[in-house]
């Protein structure tokens, strides 16, 4: 959206000029997002039983794990000092987060497909930012799953530690989640941009990202140091699950980063759309 | 013989198909890998915690355990599931069904091709996660590094006998990939794949001893670390047949029914 700078007009006429046409834009972007989405909706509530079991399926996986975590308190009281609810507060934030990345933003991983084909081409004809076009992409219900049963996990959670619930409190769990949220999809965004630079159709990059997330299913105090800067500083996923519950739980040692899961929240989706688009300049359409 | 050699020319383009397509391979290990390395240092705390044993294992038992369970993980990929089943979806299985050859054991051919391949790798990952975590426990002596070995082979034809009866479904559902996941996740609980059987109470115990998916990864794992006495061992390779025979059965018995069924895209 450029702004003529027009002679009469002062500098902060122009700026607000400025920020009204980007308001209108990021306002459209929002709205066309929701439109691709619905279309994808509709395509998949076609086949109902389909994406039934694929929830059923998503429920299954989580409590799978949540087993796992389960039995091993069932024989200790803590693990390095973090109780059982403060663990399954953390691994419930990475399926909570996953679930909505599954769910409103799929998108991210038809990318490399999209490229590789060429069907990519299409986004850029578009007058919709390809960004948006590819977040909305897909939808993936087995997120709604995964997003339910995150949710119960996280109620039982803060009930059962004795923190006192203040509506600040409150609100800032909502802005955590919130945060915790915005960073998974932007890592998931920034790794699958990664494939306007390997262009193949197999390329590993979002897989392996997105695995690294295992890690941060459980406290990062009980790994190395190389495994703690991997998952705070190289791929923040500590700020989608350690972090934000160490605040939540008061647990002081670790709590005040978790104060600073918005900001990174902020960076990690400036650093993803700035990755995206450098590799969208490098972007030759299949064939060439 | 020559009804045999088609089946080897099966097991051969599988493999060959595997080698095109490894990154998907190894895409699938790598996933795996970061798994096994997070319960690693999970479980590296808690013995730091807890000296000694746990549910009955030491540290180093554990270790083993967890490769173990890696190992018989790595065997029969998710590859070969979603192949079948796509293969019925997208109406292919109409030309095998035009071939004079036995779909089972055409299935099992592919699905045996890569094994060797599989195998090496996830042993060659399972000893450097080995050495960089101070090694684990090794069988007491060659005769249940023996033992270990049968019992792998059983396991991994009630996986293949399990992957088949389940893409069976494909013939009457296109929910596949949900029923595929959710397999997964109930083998993944009640074969002993994400923490040995013994942690659970006593209720789930039960109920795990009288499914196939116990003798997936449970027995192999338990005979490598010599848990069993050779009574119980004997009992259990025993269970591991009947599963084996069962599954291929049943199997067959999906697949009579589902010709039946069957309308391939185009009438």
């Amino acid at each position: 959206m450029a702004v003529e700078m027009h002679p009469n007009r002062s500098i902060v006429d122009a700026l607000g000029a400025d920020l009204r046409a980007r308001a209108h834009g990021a306002r459209r972007g929002v709205y066309l997002y929701f439109r691709c989405l619905g279309q994808q909706m509709k395509a998949i509530m076609a086949y109902e039983t389909d994406f039934i079991v694929l929830l059923l399926s998503a429920v299954l996986v989580q409590l799978a794990g949540f087993a796992v975590i389960w039995a091993i308190f069932q024989r200790i009281p803590s693990v390095n000092g973090w109780t059982f609810w403060q663990v399954v507060m953390m691994y419930a934030l990475i399926f909570v987060t996953e679930g909505v990345g599954s769910l409103f933003f799929e998108g991210t991983w038809r990318l490399s497909s999209l490229v590789y084909t060429g069907q990519f081409d299409q986004m850029l004809l578009r007058p919709v930012s390809p960004i948006v076009q590819v977040l909305a992409g897909a939808v993936g219900f087995n997120g709604l799953g995964n997003l339910v049963t995150g949710f119960v996990l996280i109620g039982i959670a803060v009930t059962n530690v004795p923190v006192e619930w203040t509506p600040g409190r409150l609100l800032m769990l909502a802005i955590l989640i919130v945060s915790a949220s915005v960073i998974r999809v932007a890592i998931n965004l920034a790794s699958a941009a990664s494939t306007f630079w390997i262009r193949s159709p197999w390329s590993m990059v979002p897989m392996f990202v997105h695995r690294l997330g295992d890690f941060a299913k459980y406290p990062i105090t009980i790994y190395s140091y190389a495994v703690q800067a991997l998952i705070v500083v190289a791929v923040p996923f500590a700020f989608v699950s350690f972090f934000p519950t160490a605040w939540v739980f008061g647990v002081d040692a670790w709590s005040l980063p978790g104060l600073l899961t918005p900001l990174v929240a902020i960076y990690a989706v400036l650093m993803s759309v700035w990755l995206f688009r450098v590799g969208l300049r490098r972007y030759e359409s299949s064939g060439h | 013989m020559s009804g045999l050699r088609k089946y080897v020319s099966f097991a051969r383009t599988s493999l060959e198909i595997t080698f095109v397509y490894r990154a998907g391979f190894v895409l699938n290990m790598i996933g795996t890998i970061f798994y096994v390395v997070a319960m690693f240092y999970l479980w590296q705390t808690v013995f730091l915690g807890n000296p000694g044993s746990l549910g009955g294992f030491t540290w180093p038992e554990m270790k083993a355990y967890i490769l173990v369970s890696f190992l018989l993980s790595s065997l029969l990929t998710w590859y070969d599931e979603w192949v079948m089943s796509q293969d019925i979806r997208e109406g292919y299985v109409a030309v095998d069904l035009a071939r004079p050859f036995d779909f089972q054991a055409s299935r099992f051919a592919r699905a045996m091709g890569p094994i060797i391949f599989e195998a090496t790798s996830a042993v060659g990952v399972a000893a450097v996660v080995a050495l960089v975590f101070g090694g684990a426990a090794l069988p007491a002596d060659p005769g249940r590094a023996a033992l270990f070995v049968v019992s792998c082979a059983l396991a991994t034809i009630i996986k293949f006998g399990l992957v088949y009866c389940v893409s069976m479904t494909a013939f009457w559902t296109t929910s596949i990939e949900g029923i595929m996941v959710g397999r997964s996740a109930i083998q993944n609980i009640f074969s002993g794949a994400l923490i040995p059987l013994v942690f659970f109470p006593d209720w789930l115990q039960s109920v795990a001893a009288v499914l196939p998916f116990q003798a997936m990864i449970s027995t192999p794992a338990l005979v490598y670390l010599g848990k069993l006495d050779a009574q119980s061992t004997a009992v259990a390779i025993g269970v591991q047949v009947v599963w084996a025979v069962g599954l291929l059965f049943l199997g067959r018995l999906a697949f009579r029914q589902a010709v039946k069924v069957v309308t391939i895209h185009g009438g």
